[in-house]
């Protein structure tokens, strides 16, 4: 009696040792699960533009910067690799940063190098608003010809590379401003401008 | 599939209504020979002021003094010899906004808006001057605020009170410069031929930008780019009294003829 006792006795011990393990797992799986399942839909929920992840193997981009030159007035292309994706619009502030970054062929940057991207959105309708910061206008004392440069590189940059941008509306520090420096109306949005770039 | 061929038709629309504008304005008692009676006011803007000081120069000449300096030698200049009324946006070192500035010019009823600057760049090279008038960046809303225009150009040369608040009238105040888009390009060639004439600096021609002052102002309007303060060859002769006599001079030339008044 006492060995079949002892015999019986571990048996339900392994059952519960088993059964707990499996419910840890369930729990796991559940909790892990679901968690993945609710930060997606807080992802859909917040941003309007859908991250094209399966479009966009490539790690990064080649976008096209406008820069000055010394001897003349026209905006010069030169070509840089971004970080690739999530979404166009995150794509198109790494290539306004490398815009104010400046150029690596020793072009001039039409933008005070301090300026900072807060924020691009680019709208459905093609409306891209970029966000810069209060140095954009602060750092720089422009005159007509300095402040069209500074405008249209960052228009033009946008316009070039991001098939959805149409158009571009720039405020400073999140409001709406006249004007950079006293001359260009940033209280409108802007076509790009390629008659300002040389050939 | 729908939207594009919709933005098309809609541009076609505006092509037409853009020649139909330009096509009438010029009929509707703007024409230039009786533009010198019409006139009774010149309004003038020195460029920049107070805190917004406009572009530096190397040796530390602001533009805002530079144009405040030309400015009074205009106005001197234009009252002397032509007899109008010359109102200046600001006559002395003052911040003044860009929108009351067009306020100014159309509340006191302008004929004519000649603002006044001295170009900078990044590049030291840059140099010369230039004439600017308005470019319309045409956008979908523009097109509409355009056809509105198109079907209200009595309301404008009526001149609206800029005090108002109907919201219609404020939107079209807002773009009072696209009736006179014909009259200010020749404005602008004009002076820009005195100022390549008289101050030996490189012609940079007339161009057309969106700029801010430009728009909102409800009669042929320039903003004149006299030589670059960021190039110090330049930067010293615009710090001369003779050199910024001249630029008025030019000016004011470049005035007498769009008015066609014997100089």
């Amino acid at each position: 009696m006492a060995k079949k006792k002892k015999a019986r006795k571990p048996k339900p011990a392994l059952v519960l040792g088993v059964l707990s393990v499996v419910l840890v797992v369930l729990a796991i799986i559940f909790f892990t699960g679901g968690g993945r399942e609710k930060v997606e839909r807080f992802i859909d929920a917040n941003v309007p533009k859908t991250p094209a992840v399966s479009e966009e193997p490539a790690a990064t981009k080649t976008v096209t910067l406008f820069f000055l030159d010394d001897d003349d007035d026209f905006l010069h292309r030169e070509t840089r690799q971004v970080a690739a994706g999530p979404t166009a619009a995150e794509e198109a502030e790494r290539a306004l940063a490398e815009l104010i970054e400046g150029s690596e062929k020793g072009l001039l940057s039409p933008l005070p190098p301090q300026t900072k991207v807060r924020q691009v959105f680019i709208g459905k309708d093609g409306v891209a608003t970029v966000d810069l910061s209060r140095d954009v206008s602060e750092k720089f004392a422009y005159g007509s010809t300095m402040e069209l440069a500074a405008v249209y590189a960052v228009v033009n940059t946008l316009a070039f590379n991001f098939k959805a941008v149409k158009k571009v509306i720039i405020l400073v520090e999140g409001a709406e401003k006249e004007t950079l420096g006293g001359h260009v109306d940033l209280t409108r949005a802007f076509l790009p401008d390629y008659s300002l770039v040389a050939r | 599939m729908r939207d594009p061929i919709d933005r098309t038709a809609r541009g076609a629309a505006l092509a037409a209504a853009l020649l139909i504008v330009s096509a009438v304005c010029p009929v509707s008692g703007q024409v230039p020979t009786e533009q010198g009676q019409r006139i009774q006011t010149v309004v003038i803007d020195p460029g920049h002021g107070g805190m917004e000081t406009g572009a530096k120069g190397k040796f530390g000449n602001l533009e805002k003094d530079i144009t405040l300096a030309i400015s009074l030698k205009l106005k001197a200049l234009v009252e002397r010899n032509m007899g109008f009324e010359v109102v200046l946006t600001r006559d002395k070192d003052v911040d003044v906004s860009v929108e009351s500035r067009s306020a100014i010019a159309n509340n006191r009823k302008a004929g004519l808006f000649i603002s006044i600057h001295a170009n900078g760049a990044v590049q030291k090279k840059a140099a010369g001057s230039e004439t600017f008038f308005l470019s319309l960046n045409a956008t979908d809303e523009e097109t509409r605020r355009l056809a509105y225009l198109e079907n209200n150009s009595s309301a404008l040369q009526s001149r609206i009170d800029p005090s108002s608040d109907n919201d219609l009238m404020m939107i079209l105040w807002d773009m009072a410069q696209t009736a006179y888009i014909k009259q200010s390009s020749k404005l602008a060639e004009l002076v820009q031929e005195e100022l390549d004439a008289l101050l030996g600096t490189r012609n940079r021609g007339i161009k057309q930008a969106p700029f801010k002052i430009l728009a909102g102002v409800a009669c042929p309007a320039i903003l004149v780019e006299a030589a670059f303060i960021s190039n110090p060859e330049e930067e010293q002769k615009l710090a001369a009294e003779d050199f910024q006599a001249k630029v008025a001079d030019a000016i004011y030339r470049g005035l007498a003829r769009y008015l066609r008044i014997p100089e």
